[in-house]
């Protein structure tokens, strides 16, 4: 364990053998952030701070939204990997006492791993949330290491947002979901490490059940409806440990947890592996002693198994019983609170001159395609043309977006990073929505042998959002994505959050194609290129604002919308440009722009 | 009461065409170079049963083939004591 | 005149379902799998994956008790729609011939597909004409249709190979039209906003049917 002597001091003894167990897991990279948080604790953030981010849309409703990476479980096992992936964070969104209504993916990999894809699909599509795009970047920089982000975000009025915590001594926490067993037990320590050799394999698979998720989706908002629920977490990494004291410690408060209550799938468990175990499909709930039964009861019409297994106490230690037997007894504040490590101070230099180190351009219709996007009929923009569009029925609508451009921070991890922000906040504007909020998932490699990078990116994150006057609602971390040592570049995946009015979203139709702005990169410049693209936008225009200005999956997207696009030749840009393409009939700017063919109704 | 363990083979019938199954066999003939013919891709589930004894077994695991776990419009199926 | 959508532990489009007929002006329930079917003059079964289709799609709801409430609403004539996974149950339960099997290309299928309406005189499809050309999503991995005997009242046909179904078949009809199970999602295209509205038809034509019949 990493952090052993500090434990030791802080302990002022030797630690348990379940302690040990506990500590490794809360400690870790995965769930402590020891190498992050730090840089997190700088960043200009607005709606943080619970399972997932809140923002306001329209006075009425909110949207809740975070993405979290399942790079390392998607690695060994693609297919339980990235289903589970989906799984956890769609929980997240849940806890918040929201719907869950899009799932957006950003995937990674040397080549289309179908493992990865149907795991995604098979959990998404089952459970009922359209999964309505996100980025796929194929490169040889990921054949060891993919990296499989999925962001979720849900919409709940303001009134039935569930606080992350507990709140008062006397509350009980109920586990309710799918039975405990050893799956994935040190899934979280596991996370934390180089993927070489035989203890990546050693693992026990979390294996997803997405029938259970959809009764746990559902029983849940019925909780919540019923206003039995006081505060939520989902079961994720660190399983009932974890989730426990992590809701007891957020409201400065303790609890007694009762291991042997926790209804099991495996028989034949020790206490530790209940402690620990992250089975999935499980949700913890706190509640008054009086409304647990309620809450049993309507887990159980939905087919799950609950118990109340903790009570929250006012004095902050966190007391572990299996029947009479104490099995751990510590500060709640000592698990939650990992040792920080340093941060360093990084300073960016001038904008460098990118080398172009392209993607393969594949339609990533062949993934949508297997993404049920519709289901929730709120889909207002498919997916393969930038953001996706959601309306919310009765009102308000949003934009939600997956980007990153690790081409670029391979090179330099600042100004990649920095830029990744800038094209997310000039996608959203292109569909007519204002930039409310971003989450984040930090992908990198090792932060012990090479900090620079990381420092870079977390600076150029924070510069970027103070340029853009836009703040972090949630994130998340993977470190040590590493094979043989060797690390991923550094790879910062944005998802963006904008407001829109979903019956005035433009949408493609037969008009003439004009590019609009500039081939290359100047910084000055980018508040002037958002204004034209607002200009545009409210004119009418359709936009599309990509990295290579039009891609197959542009062309594959426009085609099944039974428009076809005809154009002479593209203009070549930098791999860092200011150029976006318009289709409308006619332009008036005071920046360049010029027409470059047409877009044609066929059939 | 003895518990019996038991597989049933499920498979679609001849004249049910299945496609994965094609593609299967042909990766495996035509990639593999393997003499590979007329591979059906079906599901096999075990299970065990509380009975008196195996004759009752079987019956309940073939009630249970014919209530639920077949479709008999297309697949066949065969009980297999292990 | 009522509508009832039936709620399986899985469903997925019940909220979808319920939404589009709201949006045709029809009066909607939920329905759990112990109520009672007697009120309603139309009944839906909806998409999603009741079961998590883990055994075969359909398989396990179309066992369920609602299952005998369904049968008593097929011989009293009233209208029943199922859609995807409704269709797989009313497969399942053999109230409409032949199966549905595991797409021929393995996968998943989500996308905006064409349809020719080859039977315009169903309570369901009065709205559409004959041979017309009509879009609608599909999203589905268990949607190739097989025959079994040659009676089927065929209603919609794919006008492209989508899922491996014989004839390109997208919907049938029970003998008498009363009983209509399709793959395609009629509830996901009643909006432009959301693409197309050739669904809306649908539902339209219910209503007038079942206004027609109460006079």
């Amino acid at each position: 364990m990493r952090y052993l002597k500090i434990l030791k001091e802080k302990l002022g003894r030797d630690p348990t053998f379940v302690e040990l167990q506990a500590f490794s897991v809360m400690w870790s990279e995965h769930c402590g952030y020891s190498h992050t948080r730090g840089y997190i604790d700088r960043l200009p953030k607005q709606g943080h701070g619970g399972n997932a981010g809140v923002v306001d849309l329209d006075g009425t409703h909110g949207i809740v939204f975070k993405i979290e990476s399942h790079n390392h479980p998607s690695a060994i096992e693609p297919y339980n990997g990235a289903a589970t992936g989906v799984g956890g964070i769609i929980r997240d969104v849940l806890a918040m006492g929201a719907r869950p209504t899009a799932i957006l993916d950003s995937l990674h990999m040397a080549e289309v791993v179908d493992g990865i894809i149907r795991g995604i699909a098979d959990y998404g599509n089952s459970i009922g949330v359209p999964t309505v795009g996100g980025e796929l970047r194929i490169s040889g920089f990921y054949a060891h290491n993919p990296l499989v982000n999925v962001m979720a975000a849900g919409v709940a009025n303001h009134d039935k947002i569930v606080p992350s915590r507990a709140t008062r001594p006397g509350q009980v926490i109920v586990v309710f979901g799918g039975g405990t067993g050893r799956d994935g037990i040190h899934g979280a320590s596991f996370a934390s490490e180089d993927l070489t050799g035989d203890k990546a394999t050693k693992l026990s698979i979390q294996v997803g059940d997405p029938f259970a998720e959809k009764m746990l989706i559902e029983a849940f908002l019925k909780m919540v409806d019923e206003g039995l629920v006081e505060g939520a977490q989902d079961l994720g990494a660190g399983g009932v440990l974890s989730a426990t004291s992590e809701l007891v410690a957020r409201g400065d408060l303790g609890a007694v947890v009762h291991l042997e209550r926790v209804p099991l799938r495996e028989p034949d468990m020790e206490p530790w592996e209940i402690l620990i175990s992250e089975s999935q499909e499980r949700m913890a709930v706190v509640t008054s002693p009086d409304n647990a039964r309620r809450v049993i009861e309507i887990a159980n019409d939905h087919l799950l198994r609950a118990a109340v297994i903790a009570e929250v106490t006012e004095k902050p230690v966190y007391r572990v019983l299996h029947g009479e037997d104490v099995i751990m007894e510590v500060p709640v504040k000592l698990l939650v609170e990992a040792p920080e490590e340093p941060i360093f101070q990084y300073q960016p230099g001038s904008f460098p001159n990118f080398r172009k180190m392209e993607y393969a351009d594949v339609d990533a219709h062949q993934v949508f395609e297997q993404y049920d996007y519709m289901v929730g009929t709120d889909t207002v923009l498919p997916p393969g043309l930038g953001p996706a569009v959601m309306r919310v029925k009765g009102g308000c609508g949003y934009s939600i977006l997956t980007h990153s451009r690790a081409d670029l921070a391979a090179q330099d991890p600042y100004w990649g990073t920095f830029v990744a922000f800038l094209e997310s906040v000039r996608k959203t504007l292109a569909v007519g929505a204002e930039p409310l909020a971003i989450t984040n998932c930090i992908n990198y490699g090792d932060p012990d042998t090479d900090p620079e990078g990381l420092a870079a990116m977390m600076k150029a994150l924070k510069d970027a959002c103070e340029f853009s006057g836009i703040a972090v609602a949630s994130g998340n971390a993977s470190l040590y994505n590493t094979y043989m040592g060797k690390g991923i570049p550094p790879t910062l995946v944005i998802g963006m959050i904008g407001r829109v009015d979903p019956e005035r979203v433009n949408k493609p139709r037969p008009s003439k194609v004009f590019v609009v702005g500039w081939p290359d990169f100047v910084l000055e410049r980018e508040k002037d290129l958002w204004k034209v693209l607002k200009k545009v936008v409210h004119d009418g225009g359709f936009v599309i604002s990509a990295m290579n200005l039009i891609n197959s999956t542009h062309r594959e997207a426009l085609r099944r919308m039974g428009l076809m696009l005809k154009v002479e030749q593209l203009p070549s840009v930098s791999p860092v440009h200011q150029m976006f393409i318009v289709f409308t009939d006619s332009l008036e700017l005071n920046v360049p722009f010029r027409e470059i063919g047409s877009l044609l109704r066929v059939g | 009461m003895p518990r019996y363990r038991f597989a049933v083979d499920i498979q679609f019938k001849d004249n049910v065409r299945d496609p994965r199954g094609e593609t299967i066999e042909r990766v495996l003939r035509e990639e593999k170079r393997l003499p590979i013919h007329n591979l059906r891709l079906g599901k096999s589930i075990h299970l065990e049963v509380e009975a008196s004894n195996v004759e009752k077994a079987f019956h309940i695991v073939r009630r249970a083939c014919e209530d639920l776990l077949v479709n008999p419009i297309v697949e066949e199926y065969e009980v297999r004591k292990l | 005149m009522k509508a009832c959508v039936i709620v399986y532990p899985g469903s997925n489009c019940d909220r979808d379902t319920y939404h589009a007929l709201e949006y045709v002006g029809m009066k909607v329930d939920y329905v759990g799998l112990n109520d009672e079917l007697e009120p309603y003059d139309l009944i839906v079964l909806p998409g999603g994956f009741s079961y998590g289709d883990y055994l075969r799609p359909g398989a396990v709801a179309a066992r369920e008790k609602i299952a005998g409430e369904i049968l008593k609403a097929v011989e009293k004539g009233k209208l029943i729609l199922g859609i995807c996974n409704g269709f797989q149950i009313l497969i399942e339960m053999n109230l409409l011939p032949g199966a549905l099997l595991q797409n021929s290309s393995g996968r998943f299928v989500c996308k905006w597909v064409h349809l020719s309406v080859s039977d315009a005189v169903t309570p369901f499809t009065m709205h559409y004409t004959r041979d017309e050309v009509i879009r609608l999503p599909v999203a589905h991995g268990f949607g190739r249709y097989v025959k079994v005997g040659d009676k089927v009242r065929v209603v919609f046909k794919y006008l492209e190979d989508v899922n491996g179904s014989d004839e390109r078949i997208a919907g049938i009809a029970s003998e008498n039209g009363r009983i209509l199970g399709m793959m395609p999602h009629p509830e996901r295209a009643c909006e432009s906003i959301l693409g197309g509205t050739d669904g809306l038809r649908l539902f339209q034509s219910i209503v007038e049917f079942l206004r027609r019949e109460s006079h």
